[in-house]
């Protein structure tokens, strides 16, 4: 497994963490977000729809469980937190979502140890301070791996973000 | 009788309006579109066109028959759920036919073997080998799931050449082709869900060899051959052995219907 370490300053710079996988990903590529209330997880999902074209506002859809943005590509944007059984994901066709022609993104996809595909990225949000924010970034599978260096290069530069790598973790 | 069928399991949305006496078939209406994760704003709009085009209503229904799988599970709930609220509504009977042994039946034609490769998602398949050929279709293996190298061993140990389809291919047909070699050959992808007169035609395959049951819609179970990973879990945890046969869902059904899903161990 590969990892990298972002570190943010701003809700801004969070969201431009987002935009820049937006732009690398694939239909079929998912991603887990997991981070306290208020880490940002919401933002980074923001980042990424605009950057999928999505015109219309993104917020956490805790009480939809799931909400679909129609972008470049479609935008599966789920939110686990009230669920109470990993049962329940069948009930909301929650890998045959994921692996449909869409790019998803789960918010407390740490829930359930069966929301996380053989294939992904997992992204854990810190709180540092009241603005800055630290992203760990894992890649999982060949897919979750490529995906997470490309998207790692491309957040190097970006104004009020830094990156770390770390290898064979 | 005036019979009505409908298959939810692929992201193929199928329907069919029949009249079947005896040894005599005339397939009325049928539609398939392909409608990935829209299967319940589908399906009883088609049925209900179906009928009116053919100028009949639902009252004159003589039963239902549905796919019950394997496939999406959601899918599959869909429409065994909308076929048992028909037939309970209408107060007909309801049978149920393998989803895999409707789209065998699309090749009853062809006189091949042939390897239904199903899409089970999170990396398995729903394998099943078919003869085919002179209008009749033989089932060789039961309904399970299973990794797709798995699956292709199975398929390498059965021999000869094989004609392969399903949805399962979409993701896996390299694997197939890697792993049979010249053995194997791709079924058009048109073929890879269940077609109108293949729902029909399993249907009297099923009533040939006295295997439709009695009709009654409660009995009717989703093939799911794969327990939920809770259920699996909390098996796991209470130290018992892995199900034979996995909980269909349906209260009071410990045991699935004739044993025509079986899980595979591991």
């Amino acid at each position: 497994m590969i990892r990298f370490t972002l570190a943010t300053t701003s809700e801004g710079a969070t969201q431009s963490v987002g935009g820049a996988l937006g732009a690398l990903a694939l239909p079929g590529d998912v991603v887990l977000l997991s981070g306290d209330l208020g880490a940002g997880k919401t933002q980074l999902t923001k980042g990424i729809a605009a950057a999928l074209g999505v015109i219309e506002p993104v917020t956490s859809p805790t009480f939809n469980i799931l909400r679909v943005h129609e972008g470049r590509l479609p935008l599966h944007h789920f939110d686990l937190y009230r669920l109470e059984r990993a049962s329940e994901l069948e009930d909301l066709d929650y890998w045959g979502t994921l692996e449909a022609d869409g790019i998803s993104v789960v918010e407390w996809g740490d829930r359930f140890a069966e929301a996380m595909p053989d294939e992904c990225v997992s992204v854990t949000i810190a709180i540092l301070s009241d603005e800055g924010r630290s992203l760990e970034l894992d890649g999982r599978g060949a897919r979750g791996e490529s995906l997470v260096g490309a998207w790692a290069a491309a957040c190097e530069g970006l104004l009020g973000v830094s990156v770390s790598a770390e290898r064979g973790v | 009788m005036l019979l009505l069928a409908l298959d939810t399991s692929t992201e193929v949305t199928s329907v069919a309006l029949a009249r079947v006496e005896g040894d005599s078939l005339e397939l009325l209406g049928g539609q398939s579109v392909d409608a990935p994760r829209a299967a319940l704003s589908r399906v009883l709009p088609m049925a209900a066109s179906l009928l009116a085009q053919a100028g009949l209503s639902a009252c004159d229904l003589d039963g239902v028959v549905v796919g019950r799988g394997p496939g999406s599970f959601t899918g599959v709930r869909i429409g065994v759920a909308s076929a048992k609220g028909l037939a309970h509504g209408l107060g007909v009977p309801l049978w149920g036919v393998g989803t895999l042994d409707a789209i065998a039946q699309g090749f009853a034609d062809d006189d091949v073997t042939l390897a239904v490769v199903g899409d089970a998602m999170r990396g398995e398949v729903y394998p099943a080998l078919f003869t085919c050929g002179g209008g009749r279709v033989q089932r060789l293996t039961p309904d399970l799931v299973a990794k797709p190298d798995v699956a292709v061993r199975r398929f390498a140990q059965h021999g000869g050449r094989l004609l392969l389809v399903g949805n399962g291919l979409k993701k896996y047909a390299p694997v197939f082709a890697d792993g049979l070699g010249d053995a194997a050959t791709l079924a058009d992808e048109s073929r890879q869900a269940p077609s109108p007169g293949g729902l029909i035609l399993a249907w009297v395959a099923a009533r040939d060899a006295d295997e439709l049951g009695d009709g009654d819609p409660g009995a009717v179970l989703p093939v799911y051959t794969r327990l939920s990973d809770a259920e699996e879990a909390e098996r796991d945890r209470a130290g018992l052995p892995r199900l034979e046969s996995p909980d269909s869902g349906v209260a009071g059904s410990d045991v699935a219907q004739d044993g025509t899903s079986e899980v595979e161990a591991g």
